[in-house]
């Protein structure tokens, strides 16, 4: 009797652990997914785009090559949530800073303002480097687009809002196939750490 | 019985109200005190609510994109401008403890003198400034002047 059970606890044991490994494994791949003539599942991707960024550089799916990004969307003048949508990415590109394989992307959502000049006096001010932090702009109905087919976040005008814009808080994570593996408030510090949490698990998946 | 008490404490009120006449000084002292606190208070509410994205909560700024208010030499020696900066907006340079900044800080007209009067005293009373309290008077004074 005392022998089943002891084995009963082993095996229970044994079980549990087992089950611990596949929490750990890989981040959720998010959108719609569909399967190819050959059996293959396509994934939801950001679609091409081509912005100008605050060194008047071209910004594409190229530049992200081999790298899992951080998106999100904001205007250097807004004074609800983006400042510290800012104060929580400042932390992410801190954490990530002499990594090459960790970049951000912040879009402008109000480009008629959000000149390259603009975006560079933001950059500087905020005190980081435009090969790890891209702030890009370009046609509004472009971004706005982007946004809400790639990245599957709200972006709109609202007069009746301060600063003219409604648009979410949202940090997207980007893996290197382009494709969207986590959502976060960026307004919260809790989800932040969330995020980066999630960073290194992404990470990990690309070791080997 | 009932009579006597109520003569005891007719007495004692008087008497208390005697003394509260006498040292009239200390006294409003000390509800001067506690309207400090009250401010302080009230002011640290607002301020998470219409300040901190952008100054922080504990007043020290974001890099060179928004000033700190904590021990800034600006604040505390142009407390008027801001109170009509915080009501009217702001815009254009402004150098803090030697550093200049150039982001536009609207303003938020929904504000009212006692709600100023109490965001103003939480920030020019907390993170190492130490400035008095400003009343509802100051900040009703000082948005008569402000320029337009």
């Amino acid at each position: 009797m005392r022998v089943t059970f002891v084995l009963y606890i082993v095996l229970l044991t044994m079980a549990s652990a087992c089950n611990l490994q596949p929490k750990e494994e890989k981040l959720k791949i998010y959108g719609r997914s569909e399967v190819s003539d050959a059996g293959d599942t396509i994934y939801h991707k950001i679609a091409d785009y081509k912005f100008v960024d605050q060194d008047s550089a071209w910004v594409t799916p190229e530049t992200f090559e081999g790298k899992v990004y951080v998106a999100d969307f904001f205007f250097t003048s807004c004074p609800t949530i983006c400042p510290i949508m800012k104060t929580q990415m400042l932390r992410v590109y801190d954490k990530y800073k002499a990594n090459p394989e960790v970049m951000i992307l912040s879009h402008s959502i109000d480009p008629k303002h959000d000149t390259v000049a603009v975006l560079k006096e933001f950059a500087e001010r905020l005190g980081v480097k435009s090969d790890k932090w891209h702030f890009i702009t370009g046609k509004k109905d472009d971004i706005f687009k982007l946004g809400q087919t790639s990245y599957m976040v709200a972006a709109t005008e609202d007069g009746s809002e301060p600063g003219g814009y409604v648009h979410s808080g949202a940090f997207i994570l980007v893996d290197k196939e382009r494709r969207i593996r986590g959502f976060y408030d960026g307004t919260v510090a809790e989800q932040v750490d969330k995020l980066m949490i999630d960073i290194d698990k992404l990470l990990k998946e690309y070791e080997k | 019985m009932k009579s006597k008490l109520i003569f005891i404490l007719v007495l004692a009120c008087a008497c208390t109200g005697k003394t509260n006449n006498s040292d009239n000084g200390e006294e409003s002292t000390h509800s001067e005190d506690v309207k400090m606190e009250q401010y302080l208070v009230e002011g640290q509410k607002l301020y998470g609510i219409h300040c901190a994205n952008c100054h922080q909560v504990k007043g020290e700024g974001l890099a060179q994109l928004f000033p700190p208010l904590a021990k800034s030499d600006y604040l505390l020696q142009n407390v008027d401008a801001s109170i009509c900066g915080v009501k009217n907006g702001m815009s254009g340079e402004i150098t803090v403890n030697g550093t200049t900044y150039n982001q536009p800080m609207p303003g938020i007209p929904q504000l009212t003198n006692l709600e100023l009067a109490e965001i103003f005293t939480y920030v020019t009373n907390s993170w190492g400034n130490n400035n008095g309290m400003i009343t509802t008077e100051r900040v009703e004074a000082t948005l008569k002047e402000c320029a337009q």
